[in-house]
């Protein structure tokens, strides 16, 4: 066996089965090695959709998402997509090919230091320079990108390197990696439930940390103890759908009711959360009055920007089962009566929406998440959609509302909702899409139209950069600087150019009518809304600002 | 702060003077060899306070990363 069959063997072994990709000079070994194998390729339009696709298969479903890339541009171009997964927490592994050994650092055709360019964004990277040590590398690449906060994991293999054969035995098979798991010491699970029952007013924060494995543990805690909660856009999904102390998401464009309960709360526990500045908006008045209990498998988030007083190191799952078996050796606290204050502090959503028979983008998707099946998996792109999607989603699960988060990559939504339907072949997915957004990646039209996936793209046109022009209208004197996209195409005849049926609406009175027959359509589709151009997202919490400086409309 | 570290990988050093000056500190003093296989490194770093403990955390983070061969040589800090 040469390296690239050692390779693909590999990620055989680690249960791959598909590798979102695109081809080029130095990964052709590999290329070669995965032709009419059982590890299957799906070939993208863009190095940067296949490593969202990887990203949005991972986020799905738990398993680590594959990509690769050649050398030089096809390696770079990964790089948006695996600083998303550092950010987000996210197993993927990269495997680029390299210009061959003798050439390295000649500044050879396609060569690019890939190991530094993406040391600061990947959990780990690795140049294999013998093709005895791929087997073992790819191993400790995959172990390494899912244990503990999980993340990604790049693997450079120079073009002669995957050419050559293999001396040391056929494809051995390394013995899996341990990976170390911190726990909880019992001490500071004391001290935890030791506040927990001292408060008053508690408000769980859950985050990213709960996808990987932590929901059922999630949602047996904050159910024995009646407790209200809120969550990061990362986490959307966490609670029961019909959990009655759910707040919604937290943070900048969150709902009223989490905000203000975080703001009034005494005790806040964060579970596998990061304070993020979306969240906290200014960290030393972001709740005040509260204890502050940390629980993060990642030792590096605590008092990084809100101190703790209990922290809680360990798997998020863990760490929840020892809280509830601490807590059910006496008697339980409820706070049912703080959580229905809690929930009385919000409202409905406020909204721009304007005549009658303009369409609103606010509307579209109200109706839209009332049509989608509850099984759905919905992705978003970044922006104004984002976040009344958001604000609106009631996911069964965080693996069914997948996000650019801590990044924001606009170009993420669409390739991710691919991923996500490789993933889960019998699962609606649907990615909700912004025109900015959508015209960084329409060539993955291709990759559906090839592959026959069903994912389906709502596409809300509201003909700018939505975000960036509310920001323009609050904030720079309404000066629309390179955020007027009035001129797009007609996105409808360049989705049937590639074979995808699409559907459109402008009408308010024909929404319903249209929405029902996109979800009924058997194959890949896109609907094309067109949106009012001005519409704003609200709540808002300036950036910066607290809940105390919480807008709800235009001044 | 100062720190005696055990790497498995040489690169870390790079990417350890990195994270210092994003994080508006500095690094007075870095002495670094391999040994084996693997490299000890020596690193003195000033800065605010905040900045060195959050700087502290993300080199313990790089080291769990190079894990199970990474570890930690006794240290001696502020």
């Amino acid at each position: 066996m040469n390296g690239a069959q050692v390779a693909v063997a590999a990620l055989e072994r680690e249960g791959v089965d598909f590798i979102f990709g695109y081809p080029g000079g130095t990964i052709m070994p590999l290329y070669d090695a995965l032709f009419n194998h059982a590890v299957r390729h799906v070939l993208c339009r863009h190095e940067a959709a296949a490593a969202f696709a990887a990203g949005g298969y991972a986020r799905s479903s738990g398993r680590v998402g594959v990509c690769c890339a050649t050398s030089g541009p096809g390696a770079t171009n990964l790089v948006t997509a695996l600083l998303d997964a550092y950010m987000d927490s996210v197993p993927v592994v990269a495997v680029t090919g390299q210009v061959r050994t003798d050439l390295m650092g000649t500044d050879g055709f396609q060569e690019a230091d890939v190991c530094a360019i993406t040391q600061a964004i990947t959990k780990r990277n690795f140049l294999v320079d013998d093709p005895n040590q791929i087997a073992a590398t790819l191993a400790e690449a995959f172990a390494l990108a899912r244990s503990g906060r999980p993340g990604p994991v790049l693997v450079d293999i120079p073009t002669d390197v995957l050419k050559a054969q293999v001396t040391e035995g056929a494809a051995p098979a390394p013995p899996p990696l341990p990976a170390a798991v911190p726990r909880a010491p019992d001490e500071a699970v004391r001290a935890a439930v030791a506040q927990i029952r001292a408060a008053q007013r508690p408000v769980a924060i859950v985050g990213g940390g709960v996808r990987a494995g932590g929901v059922e543990a999630f949602r047996t805690f904050v159910a024995l103890l009646g407790l209200p909660h809120a969550s990061t856009l990362m986490a959307l999904g966490a609670a029961d759908p019909d959990d009655p102390h759910a707040l919604g998401m937290l943070g900048m464009h969150g709902l009223k009711a989490a905000n203000k309960a975080v703001q009034r709360a005494d005790l806040v526990i964060a579970l596998g959360m990061r304070f993020d500045d979306r969240v906290t908006g200014k960290p030393d008045r972001f709740a005040r009055g509260a204890a502050v209990i940390h629980a993060d498998i990642d030792a590096t988030e605590f008092n990084k920007i809100i101190p703790a007083d209990v922290i809680l190191h360990g798997d998020l799952r863990d760490t929840l089962e020892a809280l509830v078996a601490e807590l059910v050796r006496s008697q339980v606290p409820r706070f049912d009566a703080w959580a229905r204050e809690a929930q009385e502090l919000g409202g409905p959503l406020p909204s721009d929406r304007v005549a009658e028979h303009v369409l609103s983008a606010t509307d579209v998707l109200d109706r839209f998440f009332a049509a989608v099946p509850p099984e759905a998996i919905v992705t978003v792109d970044v922006g104004q959609h984002q976040m009344w999607a958001a604000q609106r989603a009631h996911p069964a699960h965080p693996r069914h509302f997948l996000s650019s988060s801590g990044l924001g990559a606009m170009g993420f939504g669409f390739p991710a909702a691919i991923g996500a339907q490789f993933a889960n072949p019998g699962v609606p997915v649907y990615a909700v899409v912004g025109d900015g957004g959508f015209q960084m990646c329409l060539p993955e039209l291709a990759t559906l139209r090839r592959y026959g996936v069903p994912a389906k793209v709502l596409l809300i046109d509201n003909q700018n950069l939505g975000m960036v022009r509310q920001w323009q209208e609050l904030f720079f004197s309404a000066r629309y600087s390179a955020t007027n996209l009035a001129d797009n195409p007609d996105f409808a005849a360049i989705a049937r150019a590639y074979g995808i049926e699409a559907f459109a609406v402008a009408d308010p009175r024909a929404a319903d009518a249209t929405i029902a027959a996109f979800i009924a359509h058997a194959g890949p589709a896109l609907l094309h809304a067109a949106c009012h151009p001005t519409e704003n997202v609200w709540p808002m919490i300036p950036a910066g600002m607290t809940v105390d400086d919480l807008m709800e409309a235009r001044a | 702060m100062t720190c005696d570290l055990l790497l498995r990988d040489a690169r870390s050093v790079a990417r350890i003077i990195n994270l210092a000056h994003r994080f508006n500190c500095r690094c007075t003093r870095i002495d670094a060899s391999a040994v084996s296989g693997a490299t000890t490194a020596s690193f003195a770093f000033d800065g605010p306070a905040v900045a060195l403990t959050r700087l502290r955390a993300q080199i313990d983070r790089i080291l769990a990363y190079e894990a199970p061969a990474g570890a930690r040589l006794p240290e001696g800090t502020p």
